[in-house]
């Protein structure tokens, strides 16, 4: 009887430490760590380019984000010829804006970030629980952390990566890495999310490396700097606001 | 019959003169000739060169609304597509299907964005006979699904040789991301104006890539037996075709370009399910037509203005003409000539000059379209797109040669008509008491 209780007792802490834990909660937690629907974010990011045989391009952005009303502003600082330039999302809607023809252009959110390796849904809320079922998942070591690797496969066909994989911390819910497949099972993209910054409740990645797998030697790091969880005016998130800005 | 005579011997008395302004007014018609004749071929030219690299002279695309109210390009069923064709008695000789796909060429360090057009190289006999192949055969492309051609300057940037396997980055006609590889099977010069931008690949491996089914595809290209039936064939196509599936209307309020009309109906008007839109080569060509108008009027401009400065020629040239017979016709006069003939004798002379510089303008205008028209240009020359295979061609419309020559026999009568108008009130005894 002792003997069968023992078993029953290893075989419970096996089952308990191999439970599975509940992922579709864990994407909904990595979406709210960096979604601010009570508040208005906004931030200067600093995107650096480097790619074999051209000179490294720095990019500096201010972002709005009114994560609530799916709003989204973009102003490009840096550099001096690309300064005026933006991005507006409204609903569904992405707009550019160029100051030298002064018009604005249907743009997406799978666009890249002017020259650098970054879309412009990187820096905006993540959806993950909205567009992807977790597929298989394993355990696993990065670094020094201890990391569930979960393969995610898009729920529909209009995102940008059918297939991720994502490293996520054990002990927190914060993503480490992010491998980005393509419909034909090609790994096109890494991300690497080193830093982490508390604004207001939220956790926002300070810090984030993105590297090209497709053209070796292809990477951009991004830098946040000035997060702020202040109100916002409405007038922001607006075509008018981006071409006053520019005046 | 005299008078005519007379003007003509004037001609020849003073014959430097006479040929200088003859060359004047031959110079003149002679620029406007050489740029009506250009325009004139320009739009026959460019628009053959676009229905080749179009594949086609009207175009049915079908545009359908995702679930997220996302406008994607998409032919899923052509079955009613043919049946309009068929019912309408649409003179086509070739049909072609193609997909298309903007995508990221990658090779050995190297990118470069191409415009990748899916075509079946099995029926696209007489797209395979406008493009000229530097290496590679269209067999080993039929071969290879992967196959791809890209113009020679690709291939030279990209570092590319036949074989090679290159990466291709795009997006899937929702919008996803996807990589796939393609096997360089053949480089063809650069035959057009995008020449540089435009790959062309096996129809299945490209809708491989877009995620698209094989029986699908983007554009229904329609080449017909005849270009100026493009608007007959379409209008009843267009029509036949509203009565099977919904279309996208071709007219709008303000009379804009059918394309643009319809490109607007998609971003402004609520609409979902699958719509179908219909395109002409006209439609595309109405803005290049806009720019042989902009010639055409640059051209009447030129003509004015150097007719202008004839004009002071002219009345110049016969104002000492009137200087250096005054006494003659004071002689004329005095024997019984009368005002009206001496005016017409003045004019009969600006008249013939105008007739012989016309002529020898045309004839000059005609030897050098000639000549131009025997040189072979070559494709790899940014001007392909304006030429005929390579070879430069002029059409001139009769109409416009006789108005030219309206244009410039009005205008050197009234030069002249002054000179003439004050040699014709001489009084006689006045004339014949001139010192000159």
């Amino acid at each position: 009887m002792k003997r069968f209780l023992l078993i029953l007792m290893i075989l419970s802490v096996g089952t308990l430490s191999f439970a599975e834990p509940d992922f579709k909660l864990m994407l909904e937690e990595i979406d709210q760590l960096g979604s601010f629907d009570d508040t208005d974010f906004s931030c200067v990011y600093t995107f650096v380019s480097e790619k074999p045989g051209e000179e490294t391009e720095v990019t500096q952005a201010r972002m709005f984000r009114r994560d609530a009303s799916g709003q989204f502003v973009m102003l490009i600082l840096k550099p001096e010829y690309q300064k005026g330039q933006g991005y507006l999302k409204v609903d569904d809607n992405v707009w550019f804006y160029d100051p030298e023809s002064r018009k604005f252009t249907h743009s997406s959110m799978k666009e890249n970030v002017q020259n650098s390796e970054a879309k412009n849904s990187d820096m905006d809320g993540l959806s993950l629980s909205e567009d992807y079922d977790v597929n298989s998942w394993e355990q696993g070591k990065l670094g020094n952390f201890d990391v569930y690797i979960l393969n995610l496969v898009s729920k529909n066909d209009e995102v940008s990566y059918p297939k991720i994989k994502l490293w996520v911390r054990t002990d927190r819910t914060i993503v480490l890495k992010e491998e980005d497949y393509s419909l034909s099972d090609r790994l096109m993209r890494t991300s690497y999310y080193p830093k982490y910054v508390q604004v207001g409740e939220k956790f926002v990645p300070s810090q984030i490396l993105i590297v090209d797998n497709l053209q070796e030697g292809e990477k951009t790091q991004l830098t946040m700097k000035n997060p702020s969880t202040a109100s916002l005016p409405d007038s922001v998130f607006s075509k008018a606001y981006i071409e006053r800005v520019n005046n | 019959m005299r008078d005519v005579k007379i003007a003509l011997r004037n001609l020849t008395r003073q014959k430097k003169r006479t040929i200088l302004l003859a060359a004047a007014i031959a110079f003149g018609i002679y620029i406007i000739t050489m740029i009506n004749g250009f325009t004139g071929s320009f739009i026959e030219n460019v628009s053959e060169n676009f229905s080749n690299m179009l594949a086609g002279h009207i175009f049915v695309e079908g545009v359908e609304k995702s679930e997220t109210g996302r406008t994607l390009n998409i032919v899923r069923n052509d079955e009613e597509l043919m049946l309009a064709i068929e019912e309408t008695n649409t003179p086509w000789k070739y049909i072609t299907k193609r997909s298309d796909l903007g995508g990221t060429l990658i090779f050995a360090g190297e990118s470069m964005r191409q415009s990748i057009t899916g075509a079946n190289w099995e029926i696209e006999e007489y797209f395979k006979q406008r493009i000229i192949l530097k290496e590679g055969t269209f067999e080993q492309m039929q071969e290879e699904k992967q196959g791809i051609i890209l113009s020679e300057k690709v291939a030279e940037k990209l570092n590319v040789e036949i074989g090679d396997r290159l990466l291709v980055k795009c997006r899937t006609y929702t919008g996803q991301q996807n990589v796939g590889e393609f096997v360089l099977t053949a480089v063809l010069i650069d035959a057009s104006m995008f020449g540089g931008t435009t790959a062309y690949a096996n129809i299945s491996y490209v809708n491989e890539l877009l995620n698209l089914q094989p029986e699908e595809y983007m554009t229904l290209g329609i080449y017909l037996e005849d270009m100026d039936l493009i608007d007959q064939a379409a209008a009843a196509l267009y029509a036949n075709l509203q009565t099977k599936v919904s279309m996208f209307e071709r007219q709008s309020d303000d009379d804009e370009n059918p394309i643009i009309a319809m490109l607007e109906q998609q971003d402004e008007e609520e609409w979902e399910g699958l719509r179908f839109q219909l395109m002409t080569l006209n439609d595309i060509m109405k803005e290049v037509q806009q720019i042989v108008n902009v010639l055409n009027t640059a051209a009447l401009i030129i003509l004015l203005v150097l007719f202008g400065i004839i004009m002071v020629g002219v009345t110049n040239t016969f104002r000492m003409v009137l200087m250096e017979r005054t006494k003659e016709i004071g002689t004329m006069r005095a024997v019984g000539m009368q005002r009206g003939i001496v005016r017409k004798l003045f004019l009969y002379e600006a008249f013939f000059i105008s007739v012989i510089g016309v002529v020898s303008g045309l004839i000059l205008a005609g030897l050098t379209m000639f000549i131009l028209m025997q040189i072979y240009w070559g494709v790899e020359t940014p001007a392909f797109m304006l030429m005929k295979n390579g070879y430069m061609t002029f059409i001139l419309s009769p109409l416009q040669v006789l108005a030219n020559f309206a244009i410039v026999s009005g205008l050197t009568l009234v030069a002249a008509f002054f000179p003439s108008n004050k040699a014709a009130k001489l009084q006689p005894a006045d004339a014949l008491r001139s010192t000159n």
